[in-house]
């Protein structure tokens, strides 16, 4: 492994908890882990070794933090307490923060609506289950005014405006 | 026992069926539920909690001060759902200088998040506060006659700490015994525990491999268990287990795969005598065969 051009205090801007120094590699993260059957596999030992040796290029070139199912079993199992799950999102959202095409498109369609779905426009079949019409933030304007406005205070909301109309 | 409905996005959206048999069963158990108005997405841990924590807290402290407006906890069904707004309300929680800035951007918005309400998963609402004998004992028809299977929704296990309810996230039985209440004999198999694949972006970036992943445990069920359903209590257990089946199916180039699957309200409200067309009507996999032997 090339460590030339590594950033030793990497870490730091990424995850910045002495949590991860514990790691020793045993793989038992990657044990129970869905997405480690992927193509490429998400391999969450090897994420905290390019954490901690600081491998700048490589950790913004990799997309399996993104495959993670989010189950957690791995913050389970983790025998040194590495809590990686909380250190995928971290690198998530160091990638967010460092990369505007790593900002994932579902947070514009929350501004937007709130929601990732199309939450309360399915009135007839809702109607037809005998379920109520819901009070959604989607037809509150004034509510979701003041959500967005709480958002755009935010950093990548902030940093991006672009993307969510101004 | 009043609760704060949260419904998330899919269930309202996609499978309003599994909202009205919630809406249905949890009363007639004692539990009345007000709805969470103008709430907004949990946040879904492929969103804000991926791209900074303040966006992540501000959105959790929207939905928890909502419930704390209200006095009561919040019940939801959804597995991301209830693990983003725990894991929200833990770092809120556990984190002074955290629950300050989200107080500061919720200021303007006229909320405030206290952490007075706790998040409770709709499971663990039946399976510790209602109770196998008690939903045993309410019930009008039955299962009695049928095999079953249970997923486990990983957000409910994982990490215990934090979402746990059951007194072992390597051995829980809330799922089995709810299944039994409803006088359902429950299968066990080899991958009962192995995670549906269908949550965050596993699915959508390798779904050769997703699928390979979601077979395994299909053929484990098909090979080890006499089973006639799926019970789950998530909302991506429920549409991912019925969606790879036809994928599958499409593959192998025969009907092997085609196991009803159902949300464990759905089940409990068939039970408790409403009706299949207003609560279990929507799926991709016939549900007949099972429908048809409630009695």
């Amino acid at each position: 492994m090339d460590l030339k051009g590594s950033i030793p205090d990497l870490w730091k801007a990424i995850y910045n908890t002495g949590d991860l120094h514990h790691c020793f590699n045993c793989s038992t993260c990657i044990s129970g882990c869905p997405a480690s059957f992927g193509d490429p596999p998400l391999l969450v030992r090897n994420l905290a070794r390019k954490v901690i040796l600081g491998l700048e290029e490589e950790l913004l070139n990799d997309d399996t933090p993104w495959a993670c199912v989010s189950c957690s079993k791995c913050e389970e199992m983790c025998p040194m307490d590495v809590k990686p799950f909380e250190m995928i999102l971290s690198i998530r959202q160091w990638q967010s923060a460092n990369d505007e095409t790593r900002v994932p498109p579902s947070i514009v369609e929350i501004y937007k609506r709130g929601y990732t779905q199309a939450v309360g426009v399915n009135t007839e079949l809702r109607d037809s289950l005998g379920l109520p019409e819901l009070m959604t933030i989607t037809k509150n304007p004034e509510q979701l005014q003041m959500f967005r406005e709480m958002l755009m205070k935010t950093p990548v909301v902030s940093a991006n405006d672009y993307m969510f109309g101004g | 026992m009043e609760l704060c409905l949260f419904l998330g996005c899919n269930t309202p959206a996609i499978r309003p069926d599994v909202e009205r048999a919630i809406r249905a069963s949890m009363p007639v158990l004692g539990i009345d539920l007000v709805d969470a108005d103008n709430y907004v997405c949990c946040p879904a841990f492929g969103a804000f909690p991926s791209t900074d924590t303040d966006s992540w807290l501000a959105t959790s402290g929207w939905n928890l001060s909502i419930a704390e407006q209200k006095g009561c906890d919040i019940v939801v069904q959804c597995g991301s759902c209830y693990s983003s707004l725990r894991m929200g309300r833990e770092h809120i929680m556990h984190h002074p200088d955290k629950k300050d800035r989200v107080n500061e951007l919720l200021e303007p918005t006229g909320r405030r998040v206290e952490g007075t309400s706790k998040v409770r998963h709709v499971s663990e609402v039946l399976y510790k506060e209602i109770g196998p004998e008690t939903i045993a004992g309410q019930i009008k028809k039955s299962l009695k006659g049928m095999n079953g299977v249970v997923q486990y929704p990983c957000h409910t296990l994982f990490p215990s700490e934090v979402v746990g309810f059951e007194d072992s996230a390597r051995a829980p039985k809330g799922m089995r015994q709810l299944v039994e209440a409803l006088g359902a004999n429950v299968n066990s198999y080899s991958r009962e525990l192995q995670c549906c694949g269908g949550a965050g972006g596993f699915m959508k970036s390798t779904p050769e491999q997703a699928i390979e992943f979601a077979k395994s445990k299909f053929d484990a069920i098909l090979a080890e268990t006499q089973t006639d359903f799926i019970a789950v209590s998530c909302i991506t257990c429920l549409m991912h287990m019925e969606n790879v089946q036809n994928t599958l199916n499409k593959r192998v180039g025969e009907e092997r795969y085609k196991i009803p699957v159902f949300d464990y309200n759905q089940l409990l409200a068939l039970c408790l005598g409403f009706e299949a067309k207003q609560v279990a009507s929507i799926t991709n996999v016939s549900r007949d065969s099972v429908l048809s032997r409630i009695a």
